[in-house]
Order: structure tokens, then C-alpha cells, then sequence
């Protein structure tokens, strides 16, 4: 059995320490989280093999018909009474704030008891043949090139048990998902680096695909090295299916997170029903839309993960919410209430978010490009959800030139300008479709979460820096 | 952690052994508009244990988790866990920092105060600003932490150091009836000042009117362009990171002793130090993970690199003789220029950007402009919609620094940072 036998131990404390709490408040919950990651390296000088960050812990939260509390800690073991009194006493607030509590409906606490596990092969490799894999893949690099100075390989897998017991919801479930890297330090002439990142529910793939990508990456270093600043200006760009993930989810998936709707935060609040995009856009975000990093069955607050539609043929059909969004709101909570750790807050947050492809062929996108660029590589990107301006950053592009992709790298590419008319200009989508499931997604500056985005390859028009 | 030293004591075959324990109490208020939505509270406690097995004339180490959960058994089993890893892991020797007993608290004002109490007076301090006609506070954050950082190793160290911090997120908007516009602040300190809040939230709140009033010029231009302690503070911290000890250890610096960051200088020498403590700085430390006490490392010199900084590990890899441990502070020493400079020539006073983007490696400085205020011929216009570029080893040639200096997060040093001659579309 794969989930937490540490979870599993405790769920009658779960119960108890609900039951407990339920005499002083309408809703109670317990999560309980269990989270390990292992990191193999190896570059040129140094290696390891240790736990990376985990997590063991509970949240508890409540709400007593007009705010919500919650108390995080290690142990609910013992007596519930007096954890009960340290939490009611942990969560008081100021005489002083007592007047200015929100107001919100009773939350749902719907039946609900189910156990979801996703396998995985991870207990099939021993350290010792993934740190091999490690060694002999930074060897590979390094003995590519003379030019290669260093070389850096890492495989981090990660398993998730939760627990979520309410008074009348008891839910678990074990899910995992690896990460492998492949990183060189390259000098000619010019010091660069160039990468590879791969994520997959299974190690033996993920070691297949960057064992594949080595050649690529360090033809990509080579390139960088020649790579020139890019001339400032407003071009026609393909996007390769990282950048139009990095699109969907700065540019838009940020300002859709409903927690944003009740602060007044984001624009999209008040276009929903309207063209925000090209009538050929769609785009999608959910833990259960597709089977990447973000794929678990129930969300932080114990509701069962969504495919929530965004973006319908250009128009603005949904939101994303969590439980304290949504009760607020009046809606039915999306399944995408996320905690950074046991440790912080749930907010309404992405998982998977991507385009859906299109009709297009990436040759006749490229082919209908008298002059622009194709970018290439997530690098980082900010949202600004309330004024609906975007920076994304890509780590290179490749000019075009008369329908061709030339030599002429780029580098560093910085996309910014207005939501709605960078996803207006949306005039072709390819038929291609890949989600990268390596990514990390702050909420303003703090909260991170795994997410994964992507899609199809997007022309659009857009300011590049 | 008595426990997990015990086990350790008593465990064979490893050379040594590391703790790290972090224990955490906070107390955090969540107001939509001006509404308490959730009130959090945690008390939580996290250790890693690093061990560290000597063989065949290298050292491997291996760290992981230990868990509130977890039993003096599942304790040992990972223990042997680790020392089985470490033997895989074939690094360079180096030694663990040796002795040192410590027990400090970080300077700060914050002890005298009940969270709960210290959270409303925050409260009534953000919310005292909010008094623009149009503005309001759409979203306040509050985190009130006291941490406890434990380190304990096998050579001697047994060094805590407490911190009291708090950290605010604010959102001040301004609505008018064509649109409603934002901007994003957060505040870090350890000595709770509530007319300095309120009067620094009441800035922003006239600021976040003036996005509402701001245009995007037409066209391109080349301007100077004036930065202030956020953004500084980013590009130090990514100058800085280029000088670590482990950047240069895996070949991955660009920059070693001796260079000129500023060839051709134009304007003020930067001269920038890592330093353990800045009053008022909630990133301040008295020593680091690995217990090594911290010290203080002036890393550029008048423009040129003169040191390097990082932890103990690294650092004897690279022969230092007292590394500095993993400095998380820095101060930029001040400048000569003057508001009569400023004026001379028309400038963009950027006032919020979506993040300053940094390469270094591709000698790169840029970024979105959510706000600014073009000064041009006495007249000062709020501008939105534009993006900012230059060459970073240009900018640095003409840097000038104000005289005034403040403290903003990790970061000591001039207020306003200018950059001469930025492409800006």
C-alpha cells in the first residue's frame, strides 16, 4: 500500500479532533499531508543522493458561519479536548476585529468516501542505479564537447499522501510524479547555459526522454553562445508549446483564480460571457484535465479535482475557486484550493492549464511569418490580473525570416503588453499538443505550488524586449 | 532535537552529523476589502539532519527529514538510510564548522507585543491610509512570525538564534469610472513603526491613482531611467549571486576577482558588502545552516570584484581561509547624485515594475513598467504599457547612486539607483 501508513495511523485522531471542534464551530476539516521528494545529482565534481522537501503535517479549518480559521501543526495525537481549546484559543482574534468578520454562507461538507491511488514504478530503481543514471548522463555531456565546462544531472522524484476528514467526507490519496534535468555550462567565447527539464508519472520515462534531449542541449548552448540581444519592437512570434503555457498562465490563468473575484483583483470578473480572445481559442485548467504534476484526485479542501473549460471558442466561460472563494462567491468550488505546504493558506490556484490545439500545421505557422521570431523555453513570467499586463520571459527565440526559421538567436526575449490583445492577435493553433509538468507557480510573491501548463504552438503578435 | 542528537551519538559508520531545526509560531489576519476573512495560526516545527560518511579518501553526505511523527525506530532506519547514500556520494573533504555555542535573539521591538493585538494595530495602520477618494485597500495580508533557527552538529556547534518578523501584503486601488487599477506591495520589518506604515501605504495609495491617470507615451524613447530599492536590490542580489563560492566551484561565475564590473565608468563606483545583520532587515543572522558564524564580505570594490562569499563547504573547496558563511544581507554604500542631477535631464522615476528581469549572461537589464513617472521640461507625466531594455555591463558604466539610503528587505543602501540612456518602448 503506497499511501502514508503514518496518514493512515492517525485518521480516527482525524475524527475525533473534527468531532471535538464541531462543538464550537459550524465546519471543521483536518488535511493531513504526507510529501517526500528525493534528489539524485551529479555535475562534473560533486554528487548527491538525500531527501529533498517534504512535508508532514495537519491543517485544520474551520468556519463558524461567518469567517474561516485555520491552526497548522505536526501531531494531533492526544488529548482532543485540550487541542481543541489550543486551537479556539491559537485562532482568537482582538476584541477589536470582531465587528469586521465577512459574512459568508454555511460551507458544503457533501458525503463523500473514497481512496485514490496512482501508481508508479519508483520503488523499482535503488538510489545507487539512479545516482548511476546521474553520472553517466553529466559524463555524457561533459565528454560532448571540450566546450562543455560543467554538466549537471538530477532525477527528483515525489510522492503525495493527503487525508481530508470532515464531519461527513473522509478521502485519501497517494499519487507521485519525477522531474529529470539536464544542465550544461558552456564557454565559447561566451559563458551560457543550457537545459533540459522532463517530467513524467514514472521514472523509466523521464530517463528516457533527457537521455534523448543531450544532443539538443548542448546544440542549443552552442547557439547561445552566439545569441544577440533582440532589437525592441512589436512582431509576429510562434510560440513552442512551453511559452504558450507560460501565456496561459501568467496571461490569463492568474486572472481567473476566483480569490481574486471577491478581492476586486482581476479583471476577468467582469467579462465572463464576453470574447477576452480569438474565436479559435480554448483553454482549460484542472488537476483532472490531464495527467501532469498538478494531477491529484482532491484538492486542499477536500473537493474532488475539475476539467474547468476557461476560455470557449474566445469566450470567458469559467473560473478557477477555492473553498473560501467559492462560499463567498456563491459558486461550486473547482477543485483548485492549494497550500504551498500544510504550513500556509489554501487560494484559488491553477494545476494544469493549457490551450487546446487547433487545425494548424507548425510549418504553415512558420511559413505565414515574413518577419518575427519562434521562442522557445519557460524562463519566468508575472501576472497582473486587476490591469491585465504580462511579462513573460523566454529563454531564446529564433528569427524568422520570409516563412523560415534562420540561425539568428535571440536572447533573453522578454513578451509584455495587454491581455486581451495578445489573445485577440491568436490567429493560428497548431494541432500539436504537450504539457510541461516541471514548473513552480507563485501567488504574487510567496505560495508555490507545482503546475504544469502548455499546448499547442500559437502565432500571435506581440512586444518583444 | 535532544532526541535525534542521542541517536546520532549512537549511530556507527558516519564521520558526523548535522541538525537543523526550525521551529515556527505565527499568527496571520486575511481581510478582503476591510473584511476579516480567515484568521491562521501555526505552530509547527521542521529538522533535517544531514550525516556524513567518510570513505576512500572522499566525503559522501546525505540529509533527510525528521517528522514529529516519526519513532526513535523510523528515526534510526533513516539514519542508516542516509549513511548507505553517503557512501554513493563521492565529494571532495571538507570539514563541518567546528564549535561554538550561541543563543541570541535578533534585534527587534516585537516581543512586547500579543499577536493578536500587534495584528489589529497593523490592521488600523494599513487601513489608516486608506482615506484616497477612489482608493481603497481591496486585500491585506498579515504574517507574524517568530522563528527559531537550531543548529547542532558533531564538532561542537549548538548555536539558536530567534527571530520576530512581520510581513505584510497590501493592495491599494484606485477605481474611477473607466477602470480600476492596482499596484502589489508587500512590507518586511522587525520594529513595528505604525505612522511610518500608515505614511508608506498613503504614498502608494496617491501612486495607485496615478496608474489610474497614467498613459502609454507614443512611440520609443531613450531616457534615464531612475530605479528604486526594490529593483536595486534585485540587481545586486543578482550580481551578488554570480560572486558565491559555489558559482565559481561548478564554473558557472561569470565574474571572478579582479574584474571591473564598471569598465569605462561614468558614474558612481559600486562598492557592496554581504553582510550577516542590517537593523530592521528581517533576513539579518548571526550564523548559517551549518552553524558557520556569519561575516561580513565586501564583494565589489569601487566597481571592481574584490571577494566572494558562501558557505564553509564551498568555500574550502576554494581555499578560502575563513569563509563567510551563506550571507543573506547587503548593503550598496551611497552615492553623490542630487536631485538637481536627476532634474538635469528628462528621466522615468519607475515606480512599480512586474520584475526587474536580469542576465547577466547575456549582459542583459529590462523588464515591464506597470508605473513611472516621466519627468520632461518641469512637467511629470504617470506612464503605463511600456518596457524597458539596456546592456547591463552599459548600465552599470553610468550608474549613479542617491545619497540617501533606507533599508527595503535584505537590502541597505541608496534609494534611487540611476541608468542612463535605457531603451524604453
Amino acid at each position: 500500500m503506497p499511501f502514508s501508513a503514518y496518514l493512515d495511523s492517525v485518521r480516527q485522531d482525524c475524527r475525533q479532533l473534527v468531532e471535538e471542534l464541531g462543538h464550537g464551530f459550524d465546519y471543521v476539516s483536518v488535511l493531513g499531508t504526507d510529501v517526500r521528494e528525493a534528489i539524485y545529482r551529479a555535475d562534473r565534481k560533486s554528487s548527491a543522493a538525500q531527501d529533498g522537501a517534504g512535508e508532514c503535517g495537519f491543517v485544520i479549518k474551520m468556519h463558524d458561519g461567518r469567517s474561516f480559521y485555520e491552526y497548522s501543526c505536526d501531531d494531533i495525537s492526544g488529548d482532543k479536548k485540550k487541542l481543541a481549546s489550543k486551537i479556539t484559543a491559537a485562532v482568537a482574534t482582538d476584541a477589536s476585529l470582531g465587528d469586521r468578520r465577512i459574512c459568508t454562507a454555511a460551507v458544503k461538507d457533501e458525503p463523500m468516501q473514497r481512496d485514490f491511488v496512482r501508481e508508479n514504478d519508483f520503488s523499482s530503481y535503488t538510489d545507487e542505479q539512479l545516482l548511476d543514471v546521474c553520472k553517466d548522463v553529466s559524463a555524457e555531456l561533459l565528454a560532448k564537447s571540450d566546450k562543455v565546462l560543467n554538466a549537471l544531472a538530477m532525477i527528483r522524484p515525489y510522492t503525495v499522501s493527503k487525508l481530508f476528514v470532515s464531519k461527513n467526507r473522509e478521502l485519501s490519496q497517494y499519487y507521485g510524479w519525477v522531474n529529470g534535468y539536464a544542465v550544461v555550462i558552456y564557454n565559447d567565447g561566451k559563458l551560457v547555459q543550457a537545459r533540459r527539464i522532463e517530467g513524467a508519472g514514472n521514472i523509466a520515462e523521464v530517463i528516457e526522454k533527457v537521455k534523448a534531449g543531450l544532443d539538443g542541449v548542448v546544440d542549443l548552448a552552442s547557439h547561445l553562445t552566439k545569441a544577440q540581444p533582440i532589437k525592441p519592437g512589436v512582431y509576429d512570434v510562434i510560440t513552442d508549446s512551453s511559452i504558450t503555457g507560460l501565456i496561459a498562465h501568467e496571461a490569463f490563468g492568474h486572472g481567473v483564480e476566483m480569490d481574486q473575484f471577491v478581492k476586486d483583483r482581476a479583471m476577468a470578473k467582469n467579462c465572463v460571457g464576453q470574447y477576452v480572445a480569438s474565436p479559435i481559442t480554448n483553454m482549460h485548467d484542472g488537476a483532472a484535465a490531464t495527467h501532469s504534476v498538478a494531477s491529484y484526485f482532491f484538492d486542499d479542501d477536500g473537493v474532488p479535482a475539475h476539467d474547468t473549460q476557461i476560455i470557449k471558442n474566445g469566450v470567458l466561460v469559467a473560473g478557477l475557486s477555492d473553498l473560501a472563494s467559492a462560499t463567498q462567491l456563491g459558486t461550486e468550488p473547482t477543485g483548485n484550493g492549494r497550500r504551498d505546504s500544510y504550513k500556509r493558506k489554501a487560494y484559488s490556484r491553477m494545476t494544469n492549464t493549457f490551450f487546446s490545439p487547433g487545425k494548424d500545421k507548425l510549418e504553415d505557422m512558420i511559413a505565414s511569418v515574413k518577419h518575427g521570431y519562434m521562442l522557445f523555453e519557460t524562463n519566468n513570467g508575472m501576472e497582473d490580473p486587476k490591469n491585465w499586463q504580462i511579462q513573460c520571459t523566454a529563454e531564446y527565440g529564433i528569427e524568422i525570416v520570409d516563412g523560415k526559421l534562420t540561425e539568428n538567436y535571440v536572447s533573453p526575449v522578454v513578451m509584455s503588453g495587454s491581455v486581451p490583445e495578445l489573445l485577440k492577435s491568436i490567429s493560428m493553433i497548431s494541432d500539436s499538443f504537450e504539457v510541461h509538468g516541471s514548473g513552480f507557480c507563485g501567488k504574487g510573491y510567496k505560495e508555490w505550488v507545482r503546475v504544469s501548463d502548455g499546448g499547442p504552438n500559437l502565432k500571435v503578435r506581440v512586444k518583444l524586449g | 532535537m535532544k532526541n535525534v542528537k542521542k541517536l546520532l551519538d549512537s549511530a556507527k559508520n558516519i564521520s558526523g552529523y548535522r541538525i537543523s531545526g526550525k521551529a515556527t509560531e505565527s499568527y496571520e489576519l486575511f481581510f478582503v476589502h476591510k473584511k476579516l476573512e480567515t484568521v491562521r495560526s501555526t505552530d509547527t516545527d521542521s529538522v533535517t539532519v544531514t550525516v556524513y560518511v567518510e570513505h576512500d579518501g572522499r566525503v559522501g553526505d546525505s540529509s533527510f527529514s525528521v517528522y514529529g511523527s516519526m519513532t526513535d525506530d523510523e528515526i534510526t532506519e533513516k539514519i542508516e538510510t542516509a549513511r548507505k547514500r553517503a557512501l554513493l556520494v563521492n565529494n571532495e573533504p571538507y570539514a563541518l564548522t567546528e564549535g561554538g555555542v550561541l543563543d541570541e535573539k535578533l534585534p527587534t521591538d516585537l516581543d512586547g507585543y500579543d499577536n493578536a493585538k500587534l495584528g489589529s494595530l497593523i490592521a488600523d495602520a494599513v487601513f489608516a491610509a486608506d482615506n484616497v477618494p477612489g482608493g481603497s485597500i481591496n486585500a491585506l495580508e498579515i504574517f507574524i512570525y517568530r522563528d527559531t533557527v537550531h543548529v547542532v552538529n558533531s564538532r561542537g556547534v549548538d548555536k539558536k538564534q530567534t527571530t520576530h518578523r512581520v510581513m505584510i501584503e497590501a493592495i491599494p486601488t484606485f477605481t474611477d469610472e473607466k477602470q480600476s487599477v492596482e499596484l502589489y506591495e508587500d512590507y518586511r520589518f522587525t520594529k513595528f513603526e505604525p505612522e511610518k506604515l500608515t505614511a508608506e501605504i498613503a504614498e502608494k495609495m496617491r501612486e495607485v491613482r496615478d496608474r489610474a491617470a497614467a498613459v502609454k507615451p507614443e512611440g520609443g524613447m531613450t531616457v534615464n531611467v531612475l530605479l528604486r530599492p526594490h529593483e536595486i536590490s534585485s540587481l545586486m542580489g543578482e550580481l551578488s549571486r554570480d560572486l558565491g563560492y559555489g558559482a565559481a566551484y561548478s564554473h558557472a561565475n561569470l565574474h571572478k576577482a579582479g574584474d571591473d564590473l564598471q569598465q569605462d565608468c561614468r558614474g558612481d563606483r559600486i562598492t557592496f558588502t554581504m553582510k550577516g545583520i542590517i537593523e530592521g532587515s528581517e533576513s539579518s543572522a548571526y550564523f548559517d545552516e551549518d552553524g558557520t558564524s556569519l561575516k561580513d564580505t565586501v564583494l565589489i570594490k569601487d566597481g571592481v570584484v574584490v571577494g566572494s562569499f558562501g558557505s564553509s563547504r564551498f568555500g574550502q573547496y576554494l581555499g578560502v581561509a575563513e569563509p563567510s558563511g551563506e550571507l543573506k544581507c547587503g548593503r550598496l554604500e551611497p552615492g553623490t547624485l542630487t536631485d538637481e542631477e536627476t532634474e538635469a535631464e528628462p528621466y522615468l522615476d519607475v515606480v512599480s515594475m512586474s520584475g526587474l528581469q536580469l542576465d547577466l549572461y547575456n549582459d542583459y537589464i529590462g523588464g515591464e513598467i506597470r508605473l513611472a513617472y516621466l519627468h520632461e521640461g518641469g512637467k511629470v507625466t504617470p506612464v503605463t504599457g511600456i518596457t524597458m531594455s539596456a546592456k547591463l555591463s552599459e548600465a552599470l558604466a553610468s550608474v549613479r547612486l542617491s545619497r540617501k539610503t533606507d533599508v527595503s528587505g535584505r537590502y541597505e543602501g541608496p534609494v534611487r539607483l540611476l541608468m542612463k540612456g535605457v531603451s524604453v518602448l
